[in-house]
């Protein structure tokens, strides 16, 4: 295989193994591609330094105990839902509702989109987006407003934590406050952001996972 | 012979890619014959085991993985306590999310893409902190805290600061490849990104560093 010091970014990028053995070949009589090549391996060498594999025992403790935490919570949870007598069984007229109401839900958007599509103009795309835009905003409201209900129940709780499970739930929820506050910040000035928005509604849910969480520990 | 990736333990597929002195050997024919999406049978014992909720699978994973886990997010973060509290924030977004995990790529992969995201918000949200705090610094890169010596510190040293100023994307390609010896492939459901994305920033990177750590010798090694 001829190799050539033209050859040699190409092969650091993606050059196969018959590639790399050619060009160190070529290195052998050639100082540029010998210094080039020594230069590369040794970030890799260097690379190695970063390396720091101890076993840490201590980690896993923290670790286990948050796991059982949130395990037992989740059994907590499943109880609640028992109580309320959700079993996920669901009657056979329950489930001929949900399906019906499900079809008549998919028909009507169906036709508002039929409808809404029907009157496109030159400016659709600019407007749907906006629409988008706006539906998203408004989900978004609501959906803080239902999150609001909660951080109002859950508030006694946090305002004078009586546990330092409590306390923690607080400082997360700081944290999270925190956090939405930047990013409803960073959507204003970049509206059509989609990730922005993923991330946005990955907080929300997370606040409220944690409020519900405050008022499961309250009960 | 396209089956040697398959027969890998699983704790050993990632460190064991081959090497040709100082670069890693990624033939396209094991690619190929190892796919991302083939779950090998002790990470579908683990992911299941998770799945069931049997804390000995977490408990195997830590064992296979912990070490190499607060490893890379010491070097996200450039902070042992912050690399803790990413790696434990990492199992219990496993534990929350493991019904989600359908097996398109493997277990590990998916593990080590929990604990990128988890670096990087845990890095967001120190940045966040330091604003609020007023702190004068304005570098969202890790700063490296000291650990114990390895055998060539002022190396190890000089590369923290150089992956310091390298762009978030080249730090995480670097150190999942270099350092961690990730396969592109891996990288690339990790971070999203296809697998000739992985490979130019690896490149970029490695440039940029060597830049920073050892001037260009061009003029000094053509007269030789």
């Amino acid at each position: 295989m001829n190799i050539s010091c033209n050859d040699r970014e190409r092969i650091f990028l993606d050059g196969s193994t018959e590639e790399w053995v050619a060009l160190e070949e070529h290195a052998i009589h050639c100082a540029a591609c010998a210094e080039e090549i020594r230069a590369w391996k040794a970030l890799s060498t260097a690379a190695e330094e970063l390396r720091d594999y101890r076993e840490d025992a201590a980690l896993w403790t923290k670790i286990e105990n948050s796991l059982k935490e949130k395990q037992q919570k989740r059994t907590v949870w499943r109880g609640w839902w028992e109580k309320l007598g959700w079993r996920g069984e669901i009657s056979l007229g329950w489930r001929t509702a949900l399906a019906g109401a499900l079809v008549l839900a998919l028909a009507v958007s169906g036709i508002y989109v039929a409808r809404y599509r029907g009157k496109a103009d030159p400016t659709q795309g600019r407007f749907l987006r906006n629409s988008a835009l706006a539906e998203v905003e408004r989900t978004e409201r609501e959906y803080m407003k239902a999150i609001d209900v909660l951080a109002a129940q859950a508030k006694p709780e946090l305002d004078s934590p009586a546990t330092a499970l409590m306390a923690s739930y607080k400082e997360k929820l700081i944290v999270l406050d925190s956090a939405i506050d930047e990013l409803r910040a960073e959507a204003g000035r970049n509206p059509s952001n989609a990730h922005l928005r993923y991330e946005l509604l990955a907080m929300y849910q997370e606040k409220q996972e944690t409020l519900q969480e405050v008022l499961e520990t309250k009960r | 012979m396209g089956t040697v990736g398959l027969t890998l333990r699983w704790e050993d597929r990632i460190s064991s890619a081959a090497s040709n002195g100082g670069r890693r050997v990624e033939p396209s024919e094991i690619a190929r014959e190892n796919p991302e999406n083939s779950l090998l049978p002790e990470d579908a014992a683990i992911a299941a085991g998770c799945l069931a909720g049997d804390l000995r699978a977490y408990e195997r994973l830590y064992k296979l993985q912990g070490a190499r886990m607060k490893n890379l997010a010491r070097n996200l973060l450039g902070s042992a306590m912050d690399a803790e509290d990413a790696v434990q924030d990492t199992f219990v977004k496993i534990q929350r999310g493991i019904g989600s995990f359908r097996g398109q790529s493997a277990f590990v992969t998916w593990v080590f893409r929990i604990l990128v995201n988890t670096c990087h918000d845990l890095r967001r949200s120190r940045v966040r902190r330091k604003e609020q705090t007023r702190d004068d610094s304005n570098d969202s890169a890790p700063r490296p805290e000291p650990r114990a010596p390895g055998a060539h510190p002022s190396v190890r040293m000089a590369l923290e600061r150089a992956l310091a100023a390298l762009t978030q994307h080249q730090r995480d390609v670097f150190l999942l490849y270099e350092v961690e010896g990730f396969r592109h492939a891996e990288i690339a459901t990790m971070l999203e990104i296809s697998e000739t994305a992985s490979k130019n920033t690896l490149f970029q990177a490695k440039k940029n560093l060597r830049g920073m750590l050892e001037p260009p010798r061009s003029a000094e090694a053509g007269g030789r």
